[in-house]
């Protein structure tokens, strides 16, 4: 059996957008199968996976039905998952595991979120179900949850707002080149520090924003009858945790993470090294310091060297959100995930434009759910 | 005991909750649990403090809340009454010392009266600053709440209460006249408001008691900007009410009717006495009375804001 690849995409503007739901799926399908190089034909795809978190936002069930309609092919299967945040690579997760199984030979993956529909105030409410129920209960907010992480980790490793708020300023300065990005808006540390407080240490502009979008992506298991540049799935790993931050070992750590990466990379059969780039989840900024720990990118503790020393920028030796992650290229939350993967296709076939990377091989993505009960970690490769 | 991992002042709030408030993360006999704690708390929180977990019943079920170790509060409540000089804001500023506040008092001058609420408030064994400004003034009001500030540390009760009146029909009421009462009796209250919230968002909450008058109800002969402005702070009270709710701030507006002060005491005889002959109880209301109800609302009215409250014998219903 050969790698499963990834032969075509569709992706959306990121931002608030006046499509609906059906107009956003309708328009990743269209585009994910007029972009694959060497044609496919509707009947060829038996399964599609739809992605998204929450019915608030979409105002929709059977998303996956939907989907057919402009798959054009009614004898699919479809249906949809869900897991908060990393919904969008749950759902690359089962397509993968589908497809190496035999069961169909192509899934097309559409990730989607609509969350202007809510006011910021209804949509913390909705997000708020990421959490355990005993947080959810007493009001503690998904940047409530990640405040606290952020606040022991600057308690326990010496790390300041000051690195906190240099990675809200990376991934806007990254949107910038990003025409998708919901954000093109350079910022500075101190607008960070002076943004309005949203849970304190958490302020406004260390949070990823209200997005609506849509990503899709064209997974087969003969990925050269579709393209001559397929981009390969090396290693992927799904992981889970508690779900509240209390019940944690320790909660400076992201461990379904810790636990993704070290099954990807086994995999992947490549080490940390061999990482060119990585999309990472940044839906509250300071949570990309512990990310590049959880995943090998620097010691425990250390993960605040890295935007320091400028290794995980742009033009550094590991940059991490080229895309302008979540912050800055905007977090619909089914979406996502697919999105990241979208990006590592881009940047691995050399048509990333403006924000293409030189000589990147290899490429990883993380995505997890709440603050880090379901975590997902792929490794693509050419 | 129990110890405190970790904490957030949570400001962008989710329904069903509306005010700000704080979560944490405690440990007690090795067991961790999110925990709530009184955003009063909120300047003597840090990572690692020891205190207490008590379970309460509330609208949201079952919630454990984390309560500090005492921490010692450099100095007792404050409150800053305006127009306190005499009258009922003289007996405000008593009252309020009586029940432990230190006072910080203003008023328009410097006058014998004020001396008097000064020595009185003094011999309460309570701390009291007097600051002269006109409550008109933006600038006057904010030099005196930061003296107020500077010297308690904190403002826990505002008392707008000072106030004029110009009495005359209005074709013979000059515009100046009007502006004049409309400056002190309603721009004061929004001066002294707007200079007092940063202090008591700062601190976890407050209280904010606005005096009106009957007259704002009841249609006045000659007063037309008195009652105009008094009507304003019922309007004015709501807002606030409405707006600061999420910081733990009440304001509340009180209404007196016939009240034995300088203003009613320059009613001529025979109409005062035909007034008061239509009070149910028959007199007319002493400043301590009103004092009460401020005191109240104050210190007891956890649960009354945005409300109009009528001290007037019976006299409007």
């Amino acid at each position: 059996m050969g790698e499963v690849g990834i032969v075509s995409f569709g992706h959306t503007k990121y931002g608030i957008l006046k499509d609906e739901i059906s107009d956003l799926i309708g328009s990743v399908v269209e585009e994910c199968l007029s972009r694959v190089e060497k044609g496919i034909e509707p009947k060829e795809i038996g399964l599609v996976i739809t992605s998204c978190a929450d019915d608030q936002f979409s105002n929709q069930h059977q998303t996956g039905a939907l989907a057919l309609r402009y798959l054009k092919n009614m004898d699919a299967e479809a249906f949809r998952v869900e897991a908060a945040c990393s919904s969008g690579s749950l759902a690359v997760y089962l397509a993968r595991k589908m497809l190496n199984a035999g069961y169909v030979d192509n899934v097309l993956v559409v990730g989607f979120e609509k969350m202007s529909r809510l006011s910021t105030e209804a949509a913390t409410s909705v997000l708020i179900r990421g959490g355990s129920p005993e947080e959810n209960r007493i009001g503690i907010t998904q940047p409530a949850a990640y405040a606290m992480m952020a606040q022991i980790y600057m308690e326990k490793y010496g790390a300041t707002e000051d690195d906190y708020a240099k990675v809200s300023v990376k991934n806007h300065n990254n949107a910038l080149r990003n025409p998708w990005a919901q954000f093109h808006k350079k910022i500075s540390v101190e607008d960070v520090k002076s943004s309005r407080l949203i849970a304190s240490p958490i302020r406004l502009f260390h949070c990823s924003p209200i997005s609506d979008g849509a990503a899709a992506l064209l997974l087969s298991r003969r990925p050269r009858d579709y393209t001559d540049t397929p981009v390969y799935i090396k290693g992927m790993a799904l992981a889970n945790d508690a779900l509240g931050v209390f019940e944690r070992d320790d909660p400076t750590s992201v461990a379904a993470t810790r636990k993704a990466a070290a099954k990807a990379f086994k995999e992947a059969n490549i080490e940390v090294k061999d990482i060119d780039f990585a999309e990472v989840h940044d839906a509250f900024t300071p949570v990309e310091l512990m990310i590049y720990e959880d995943l090998g990118f620097a010691r425990k503790g250390e993960g605040y060297r890295l935007i320091r020393d400028g290794t995980v920028e742009f033009d550094g030796a590991l940059p991490v959100n080229v895309s302008g992650g979540l912050k800055g290229k905007g977090h619909p939350i089914g979406a996502t995930g697919v999105g990241m993967m979208v990006e590592i296709f881009l940047q691995l076939r050399g048509e990333a434009d403006q924000r293409q990377l030189p000589d990147v091989e290899i490429g990883l993505a993380e995505n997890h759910g709440g603050t880090g009960a379901t975590s997902v970690v792929t490794i693509l490769g050419r | 005991m129990a110890k405190l991992l970790a904490y957030s002042l949570v400001s962008v709030v989710p329904p069903p909750f509306k005010t700000e408030y704080i979560v944490g993360i405690a440990e007690e006999d090795g067991e961790r649990m999110p925990v709530r704690i009184d955003r009063s708390h909120l300047k003597n929180l840090k990572i690692g403090i020891s205190g207490t977990i008590k379970t309460r019943e509330t609208d949201q079920g079952e919630i454990k809340y984390f309560t500090p170790e005492e921490v010692k509060v450099e100095g007792g409540k404050v409150a800053l009454v305006t127009g306190a000089a005499r009258g009922i804001g003289r007996a405000i500023a008593i009252e309020l010392a009586n029940r432990g506040y230190d006072m910080a008092l203003n008023d328009i001058e410097t006058s014998a009266d004020g001396e008097e609420t000064i020595k009185e408030i003094q011999c309460l064994g309570r701390r009291v600053l007097f600051t002269v400004a006109d409550v008109s003034s933006y600038s006057d009001v904010q030099k005196m709440v930061e003296m107020v500030v500077e010297k308690f540390g904190r403002i826990d009760v505002l008392v707008n209460n000072a106030g004029i009146n110009i009495d005359r029909l209005v074709t013979n009421m000059s515009p100046l006249e009007w502006q004049k009462v409309i400056d002190v009796n309603l721009t004061g209250v929004f001066n002294c408001t707007k200079a007092v919230l940063p202090h008591m968002i700062a601190a976890g909450g407050g209280r904010i008691i606005n005096m009106s008058s009957q007259g704002a109800l009841d249609g006045p002969v000659g007063q037309a900007n008195y009652a105009a402005a008094k009507g304003g702070v019922i309007s004015f009270t709501k807002v606030i009410a409405r707006e600061y709710a999420q910081y733990n701030i009440l304001c509340n507006a009180v209404a007196p009717g016939c009240i034995r002060t300088r203003m009613t005491d320059s009613i001529p005889p025979g109409q005062l006495r035909e007034r008061v002959s239509k009070i149910p109880l028959g007199r007319r209301g002493e400043p301590g009375e009103v004092a009460k109800l401020v005191a109240f609302l104050a210190e007891d009215g956890t649960y009354i804001t945005g409300q109009l409250i009528l001290i007037n014998a019976g006299e409007y219903i």
